[in-house]
């Protein structure tokens, strides 16, 4: 379960957090909504501790571990695995090498053994299968000339891999078709978990009929201003932000 | 030229005309070698040591950078086991399966060189110190001639104080399957200059693997000279490579003098991670239409290790395509240097030509700097250049990490991938290994000594 409580975080020296409280039980998706420069991928980036993302006041608990103690890789291990927006691309780096160095740097911290080769080859081979990646797509240096949907499938394959037990989604429907969309959302939907905390960040309730989420929460100026069921997407979506965040609400 | 003679000689170069006298009678070769040896101290004389104010030697200022001019190292030969090869060269490159030819502190060392019996009769091999005492007609014809550079101040020294090296000769249509390796060790605990020269004639349609290992057993302040030249007839096809593991405190001057003829084929690689100065002049000539270059090359640096490599690739003759693509990796205080000159002349239309090199800097201390000229004379032509110099990428090392990879790792990962870009241009499949697996140890921290 994920604890938010009163996150401050600043950007360059400018408060983009101004006090972000959240709570998701294991077993739950929580939607982000909220118009640009609102703080969804600011909140993403602080959760997963980029560099330049500086937490001024509160904490975040990831199942009793405060992630904001955490070096980067250290919070992946500890279960927070943030599939991006704009997945980069590793040339010079195939991806399998990726995946298995990925997958046994978490499995070396969470004190288990590494996978052996054959071992290894049959888990990510049966996920890619389930998600559509192509074996040859394996072979090739990660990201590298792939395709937008591509790119996003391969983020949701790393998720199912490395068995998160927080997973962030920025913005995982942008750039895709419908297509892509139903197999991306399939992936996630079979991730679900009880014991995993989900959280969807995304501008649009496109993706959220797929992603079907516990809880909607509406951010804006660095704040949640407004929260409700799954039907709250809906109702933003055709009345749009500004009745739920106030103009006055900072 | 007069600016130059006028310019009080150093006490390193009055140390270098002083040896040259006071050697010269121990030195092997007959009269027309001795001529030789006469034209090129000679030469060296008016040209003195390089300096930054001349060009081609802007960033690597060996008038600075050589303090004294080492003793020449002598003829007699220090003993190295097998064992030794094996430790100085690792056992990867020590188990090539190749031919060995082992120079021990720049002399012939005939107890470890073997040619291995399946191809005796496709590689002929005699020392030079042999071959300069009763030196062939042909090789008199031919013998520092091939892409001639007079006005080299290092090829002339190395001229003038050769003291023993390989004259190779694979021959017509020879395929050799086994590497030709060429080993050059420094074993002595005391710094000693060494003057290595290497003939190499490749004749019609053979087709060879050729590796030159500079490696060390001791690691003083040792200043090795080596100059290899190689012929390529028509139809060849050469993989000529160099791997350069001097001792942390040697200074290594070596120059690749190099004559590509008709349908050739010409595969340069080099592997710098030793010396604390190295400068690797790499000289090429199309002499033959239709014929290719590509050569590439790796740097790994670190302290305060200073590694230049300069390229003059002449294309003289129709129809000729070389490739050029250098990774360099720098961290500490170490600097490296590329400077990239093509040259097309007015005949050689047709020419495709293109030429990268890559820094990557792993500290804010870290210097690359890269001088491409490209002096093109024809008109229908392609020649490209590019050079980039930069740090790790922030964004990737962030998206890796936050795949759970420690700092050590993503880094590791991210200039493997740089530098494999080159290694990949390797065809000896045992050989690019070798060297990855050098560069992952390099990474490491576990060599450079």
């Amino acid at each position: 379960m994920l604890k938010i409580e009163n996150l401050h975080a600043t950007v360059g020296g400018s408060e983009i957090l101004r006090g972000i409280s959240l709570e998701i039980p294991n077993g739950e998706v929580h939607a982000i909504m909220g118009p640009n420069g609102s703080g969804k991928s600011t909140l993403s980036y602080v959760l997963s501790g980029r560099d330049g993302y500086e937490v001024t006041q509160g904490t975040a608990m990831l199942n009793g571990t405060n992630l904001l103690d955490l070096e980067v890789d250290e919070r992946a291990a500890a279960g927070v695995f943030l599939a991006f927006q704009y997945p980069h691309e590793i040339p010079g780096v195939a991806t399998f090498i990726f995946l298995r160095h990925a997958l046994n740097s978490v499995r070396e911290a969470r004190g288990q053994e590494e996978l052996t080769t054959p071992d290894f080859m049959r888990l990510v081979k049966g996920k890619a299968a389930e998600l559509g990646v192509k074996d040859e797509m394996l072979k090739r240096p990660l990201n590298v000339g792939f395709s937008g949907g591509e790119k996003k499938r391969m983020e949701i394959l790393q998720m199912a891999i490395m068995e998160p037990s927080l997973c962030i989604l920025d913005e995982t429907d942008s750039g895709l078709d419908i297509d892509a969309l139903k197999t991306v959302s399939e992936g996630v939907n079979a991730l679900r978990s009880p014991d995993r905390s989900m959280l969807v960040i995304t501008h649009y309730q496109r993706l959220l009929d797929y992603i079907v989420p516990d809880k909607v929460h509406v951010l804006s100026r660095g704040q949640i201003r407004h929260s409700g069921g799954k039907e709250l997407a809906l109702e933003l979506e055709k009345s749009g932000y500004a009745e739920f965040v106030g103009e006055d609400a900072a | 030229m007069t600016a130059v003679t006028n310019i009080q000689k150093t006490d390193v170069e009055l140390g270098l005309a002083q040896q040259f006298d006071d050697t010269r009678a121990n030195l092997p070769g007959n009269d027309w070698v001795d001529t030789l040896r006469e034209n090129a101290i000679r030469s060296f004389a008016k040209l003195g040591l390089p300096h930054r104010r001349v060009e081609a030697w802007k960033y690597t200022d060996l008038r600075s950078m050589l303090k004294e001019a080492k003793t020449p190292a002598d003829s007699d030969l220090n003993s190295v086991s097998d064992a030794d090869l094996y430790q100085a060269l690792g056992a990867d490159l020590h188990g090539l399966g190749a031919h060995h030819i082992v120079f021990v502190d720049g002399i012939y060392d005939e107890e470890n060189s073997f040619i291995i019996g399946d191809e005796a009769g496709l590689v002929h091999m005699t020392s030079l110190a042999e071959t300069l005492d009763n030196p062939p007609e042909w090789f008199m014809q031919n013998f520092n001639k091939v892409n001639p550079r007079e006005d080299d101040h290092v090829v002339a020294l190395n001229t003038a104080f050769m003291r023993d090296g390989a004259v190779i000769e694979i021959v017509k249509n020879a395929k050799l399957k086994r590497p030709v390796h060429l080993i050059s060790v420094s074993s002595s605990a005391s710094g000693q200059a060494i003057t290595e020269r290497h003939f190499i004639h490749v004749e019609e349609g053979a087709t060879a693997t050729i590796l030159e290992s500079y490696v060390h057993l001791c690691a003083p302040d040792t200043q090795r000279n080596s100059v290899t030249e190689l012929s390529l007839e028509k139809s060849a096809r050469v993989n000529h490579v160099k791997f350069q593991l001097e001792g942390v405190k040697a200074a290594h001057l070596s120059n690749w003098m190099v004559s590509i003829r008709e349908s050739a084929n010409y595969r340069g690689f080099q592997f710098t991670i030793g010396a604390k100065v190295s400068r690797n002049t790499i000289n090429v000539n199309f002499d033959g239409s239709h014929s290719e270059a590509d050569i590439s090359g790796v740097a790994l640096l670190r302290d305060e290790q200073h590694a230049d490599t300069t390229m003059d690739i002449v294309h003289g003759v129709p129809h000729t395509l070389s490739r050029e693509l250098f990774k360099t990796v720098v961290d500490d205080r170490g600097r490296a240097i590329f400077q990239g000159k093509l040259t097309v002349k007015p005949d050689a239309q047709k020419t495709d030509a293109n030429q990268m090199a890559h820094g990557m800097l792993l500290s804010d201390t870290a210097e690359f700097d890269a001088k491409p000229e490209l002096e093109i004379h024809a008109d229908d032509v392609v020649c490209g250049h590019g050079a980039t110099s930069g740090e790790l990428d922030e964004d990737m090392m962030f998206y890796m990490r936050q795949r759970g990879m420690s700092m050590d790792t993503v880094q590791t990962l991210l200039i493997l991938a740089f530098v494999g870009e080159s290694f990949d241009l390797i065809e000896d499949k045992e050989i690019r290994a070798a060297f990855i697996a050098m560069a992952q140890a390099w990474l490491g921290g576990k060599t450079g000594e």
